[in-house]
């Protein structure tokens, strides 16, 4: 029979038609000549001349080649050889992905646990990069926000009265308003108070009562929407001529949020009345809903000028310049927008001139001393297109750790399905052999391995994108608190999109390339010889450690390392919340109030605080009542410089914090006094003033002598005071559990320092049982006394720790969940390799038994393997926890970064989880029957 | 057979035709419709196999007819060719047009001999 093929073959050569097409057409025609062939034999032709008849068929050489072009042209769609070469790669890449959807569907069971655990994976990095993008990357939502600059430090919330030489924190109004009119280099310059304030509101005819619902109120200078470039939604906003008069512009501009929940969102909100303390605002515009002000994190509802600032807290007057060069009011965070072409260099250069100018006038007058330390202050001038945060220097360390958490939990998983992959590669080593065989080249192969990976990767970030979203809620949930929802945008943009796609592609090639090499690295002969027959698939030449096994050491110490961390905040955690604070936590209850802000006189204030306490005394289960100005564990402090009877010179440069506290403080907060008295009644009034310090004090300044009856000079802003120490006390944590204890004291609140006096007090009440059950009486209490007053809020130490303590619980709990994530994970991975070690060591651990091997030889055999992996990893984990222990050491409490517990528990951990992830496969080994091991063979 | 190009043209217009009419009734395979091609037109028109492939495989392209390997027992595989029912429009749409355009020619070369 004549060969027809080679024929046809040439006259198809030059239409490069795909194998699959070319093999039907070649089958068609050949059967067309062989057909035409034989009717020519049976007609009587000879062979020769049948055979040449027939080729006539194809005519010339081009004839056949020319029709077939336009047809078959993109017609030329094959079915899918997997790793033949094609010219196009694009065609090539369509054809790679149907084929790994196709392969994926084929392993349901794989593709389930490898989706679940990439989008778990991907789902837990994509959450934290949200939270990280909103919390410390992303721009401010206003106009040109690259233009804008910071004079201030954006992670400043307050307002300081006295001096600091260095870096300046935030701004007095003077400054502001100097800056705003001297300098070359800003199109404009807003001030904006550094901390919203929840005050008191009413809308005017709507029948609410005044204080029923407070809202945050922001003081904003007049160019502060222009130079944001924020256009309201509604309404207008206002401009530089609320910054002319004192109290004289009663405007406000309302959140997109406070108009929807106050005013249900009413068309005609423009015009309204809105009652704020004691001040009618005219509501004038309203915000767009993305805007939360300059400060990310913190939510301000209303936006009233600057210049209403005595309205907004009474009694105070944080505006006019100081003659006191000394005690000037820094509450202002400042902003400037660039001009075109100004450069953030350039600014700086121009501001920090302009600043020593500012400084050098003020000086004016000062002793040499102070004028020396006067010109050490400095302004930063940093990049403003983030705005100011309340939230980057509590959660930015924490973000960061967790984002490195999560990637190693990534790279876990990655490891997991490495291996199994590997596996899949093993079984799939044969068709693989023969494509190579048919000529498949090997980057083609890689390039299909890796294709399947990939896409496996980019379902799998698909759907962690959707558990990202969970997730989210649930870390906002943590990070506001229990307090008021911190309103950052976590909706996801292109950041975060770019982030997830890119971390999918990634995580698909770091788990599908070394499968991917691995599997095309095959030897023809052997692997198709062996026909049928078991093979090493996760080992690789002998000599070397498997790439499995690499695998599973890596896991191992990374690990080691999560679990370790994991263990530090568990352990600083517990030392946190079990710390000592000094005073009696469990039955203390405390309240804060402002009597002045509510309208009392301030000559009305300490009989009224009396009364309450007196009140507050007579509530039956109340141990003791007393007060203070800072409270207990409230975040605030107070500090200045003093002259110690005898001693001369001003201890400027020593850290003592001091507070205001009522008659009984001591015996109310369970503070032990040790030597000496208690603040009491007889402290009240105008008389010579006592004061108790506290231990480290009496130690620091008094080392030999009896510190009673010492005379104590302090200079604050508004002069100096002097008191006579009648008590030592014992130390206690005052304004944060972290805090190392401070040389302190404390003067009678009811004897007050200064021209203004006290308003401002936190009420501590100490009961016989739980807090809880008198919190109701205590409001009455109050309601009795002050009816002014609005309903009090009180809380228990016990929820104020908890609040103190929130970030840090937040970072135990998520570490502790990826520790036990990753725990599962090295799990999963080593008793995969475990099992797949005993069904490849069948025959091995037959023929062992055969010789004799009792079972508990081959439960070693196993669990030694095992073990051994675990060794190398704890071995290789240990230095790189010691590495990265600095980094997270500044977030521990009472525990260092190298603390040898956490490491040794994390160690035997690992070790449990070695002797359980070997546990089915070495039981499988044990019950091996030597004969039908054997005939395995 | 030799094509003069008047011969050519003529068949390029009406070789869709036939082609669809041959596989109307059943499958037929590529050299199953050569042949009759031949025999019916006794020899007048012809298709050669570099020129009857491509029509056919065009024809399968733009869904006229469908071709399917179909191996009987003893011998190789052939691939056999069905119209479909676009194919089915088709192939009424050109008989209608053909009609027409065989009246019109017999109209005018009549009225030349009468």
């Amino acid at each position: 029979m004549p060969e027809w093929k080679p024929e046809i073959l040439r006259r198809l050569a030059l239409l490069r038609l795909g194998p699959t097409r070319e093999a039907e057409i070649v089958d068609e025609l050949s059967q067309h000549l062989e057909d035409r062939y034989q009717e020519l034999l049976s007609s009587g032709q000879s062979d020769d001349a049948a055979f040449r008849t027939s080729l006539e068929e194809l005519k010339d050489e081009h004839l056949l080649a020319r029709g077939l072009e336009r047809v078959e042209q993109d017609a030329s769609r094959d079915p899918i050889v997997p790793g033949t070469a094609r010219s196009n790669a694009f065609a090539g890449l369509l054809q790679d992905i149907r084929y790994a959807f196709r392969t994926l569907r084929k392993s349901p069971g794989f593709a389930a646990v490898a989706l679940l655990t990439v989008a778990l994976g991907i789902g837990a990095n994509t959450a934290i990069f949200t939270v990280i993008d909103s919390v410390l990357l992303k721009a401010l939502p206003v106009d040109h926000p690259e233009q804008l600059v910071l004079l201030t430090n954006p992670d400043e919330q307050s307002r300081a009265i006295g001096f600091n030489d260095g870096v300046r924190d935030l701004l007095t109004y003077p400054e502001f308003q100097d800056i705003a009119q001297n300098n070359g280099v800003f199109s404009g310059v807003l001030a904006a108070s550094s901390y919203t304030s929840s005050i008191p509101t009413a809308i005017d005819g709507s029948g609410e009562s005044m204080g029923a619902a407070s809202a945050e109120v922001a003081l904003v200078s007049g160019s502060y929407f222009s130079v944001l470039g924020v256009d309201p939604i509604l309404g207008r906003t206002f401009g530089t001529e609320v910054d002319k008069l004192r109290d004289a512009n009663p405007v406000a501009v309302i959140s997109y949020g406070f108009w929807h929940t106050r005013f249900a969102g009413a068309r005609d909100v423009i015009g309204r009345k809105l009652r704020v303390l004691r001040t009618t605002y005219t509501v004038v515009g309203v915000t767009p809903p993305q805007f939360h002000g300059e400060t990310v994190g913190a939510n301000p509802e209303v936006f009233v000028p600057l210049s209403m600032q005595t309205e907004i807290s009474p009694g105070r007057d944080y505006l006019s310049p100081e003659t006191n060069h000394f005690s000037k009011t820094e509450w202002l965070q400042v902003i400037g927008r660039l001009k075109p072409g100004v450069t953030l260099a350039q600014a700086r250069a121009a501001i920090t001139v302009e600043f020593q100018q500012m400084m050098r006038a003020e000086t004016a007058g000062m002793s040499a001393h102070d004028k020396q330390r006067f010109m050490m202050q400095t302004l930063a001038v940093r990049d403003g297109s983030r705005g100011a945060s309340t939230l980057r220097a509590d959660f930015g360390k924490p973000l960061q750790i967790l984002m490195a958490v999560v990637g190693l939990i990534l790279l876990i998983a990655c490891a997991n399905i490495a291996n199994i992959l590997l596996a899949r590669a093993a079984a799939r080593q044969k068709e693989i052999a023969v494509r190579v065989a048919l000529g498949a080249a090997r980057v083609r192969l890689v390039r299909q391995m890796l294709t399947e990976s990939v896409l496996l990767a980019a379902i799998g970030g698909a759907i962690g994108l959707l558990f990202a979203t969970w997730a989210e809620v649930a870390l906002l949930r943590m990070v506001s608190a229990g307090s008021s929802q911190v309103p950052l945008n976590l909706h996801p943009n292109g950041n975060i999109l770019a982030f997830t796609l890119g971390v999918s592609v990634l995580t698909g090639i770091l788990f599908g390339l070394a499968p991917a090499l691995r599997a095309t690295r095959v030897d023809l002969n052997s692997v198709l010889k062996a026909a049928g027959r078991g093979f090493s698939g996760t080992t690789s030449r002998p000599g070397r450690m498997p790439i499995g096994k690499v695998l599973v050491v890596a896991q191992v110490a990374l690990s080691l390392l999560l679990l370790v961390v994991a263990g530090l905040f568990v352990r600083s955690f517990r030392n946190l919340s079990r710390t000592n604070l000094g005073y009696d936590r469990a039955h203390i209850v405390q309240f804060e109030t402002n009597a002045v802000t509510y309208g009392y006189q301030r000559a009305d204030v300490i009989p009224l605080y009396s009364q309450i306490l007196e009140r507050l005394r007579a509530i039956p289960g109340v141990r003791g009542a007393s007060l203070s100005d800072n409270g207990l564990l409230s975040g605030t402090d107070s500090q200045d410089p003093f002259t110690l009877e005898g001693q001369g010179k001003a201890r400027d440069d020593e850290e003592v914090r001091y507070d205001w506290v009522g008659p009984g403080f001591f015996g109310a907060s369970g503070i032990p006094i040790l030597e000496g008295r208690d603040i009491g009644p007889q402290d009240s009034g105008n008389g010579q003033r006592s004061g108790v310090i506290n231990e480290t004090f009496a130690r620091k300044f008094f080392s030999h002598a009896n510190p009673i009856g010492q005379r104590v000079t302090v200079r604050d802003s508004d002069g100096s005071f002097d008191f006579v120490i009648v008590g030592v006390a014992a130390d206690s944590k005052h304004a944060s559990v972290r805090e190392n204890p401070f040389p302190r004291f404390y003067t009678p609140f009811f004897n007050p320092v200064g021209k203004t006096g006290p308003t401002y007090a936190t009420f501590i009440v100490r009961t016989f049982g739980s807090p809880d059950g008198v919190t109701s009486s205590i409001r009455a209490a109050v309601k009795g006394v002050a009816a002014n007053l609005p309903p009090i809020t009180t809380e228990t130490m016990n929820q104020q720790l908890a609040d103190s303590l929130a970030t840090d619980r937040m970072i135990t709990e998520l570490s502790g969940a990826f520790g036990a994530l990753a725990v599962i994970l090295v799990c999963i991975g080593l008793y995969g390799i475990m099992a797949y070690a005993v069904s490849s060591r069948t025959s091995e651990i037959g023929s062992r038994m055969a010789l004799g091997a009792q079972r508990q030889n081959v439960l070693w055999l196993i669990l030694r393997e095992s073990l051994l992996l675990v060794c190398v990893g704890v071995l290789i984990g240990v230095p790189v926890v010691f590495a990265v222990g600095k980094w997270i050491s500044s977030l521990l409490f009472g525990v260092t970064a190298a603390d040898p517990l956490a490491i040794a528990l994390a160690a035997v951990l690992m070790f449990l989880v070695g002797i359980v992830a070997c546990y089915v496969p070495a039981r499988r080994a044990m019950r091996v029957d030597p004969i039908v091991a054997l005939r395995y063979e | 057979m030799d094509t003069t190009p008047l011969r050519t043209e003529w068949k390029k217009g009406s070789a869709e035709m036939l082609i669809l009419s041959l596989v109307e009734a059943r499958p037929r395979h590529g050299y199953e419709i050569s042949k009759l091609i031949e025999q019916r037109s006794e020899g007048a028109v012809r298709f050669y196999v570099a020129s009857l492939y491509p029509l056919l495989y065009r024809l399968e392209k733009r869904g006229w007819i469908h071709g399917r390997w179909v191996e009987k027992s003893g011998q190789r595989r052939r691939r056999y060719y069905r119209v479909t029912s676009q194919g089915r429009k088709v192939l009424a749409s050109q008989r209608r047009g053909w009609q027409v355009f065989v009246n019109a020619i017999n109209r005018i070369t009549e009225a030349e001999n009468a």
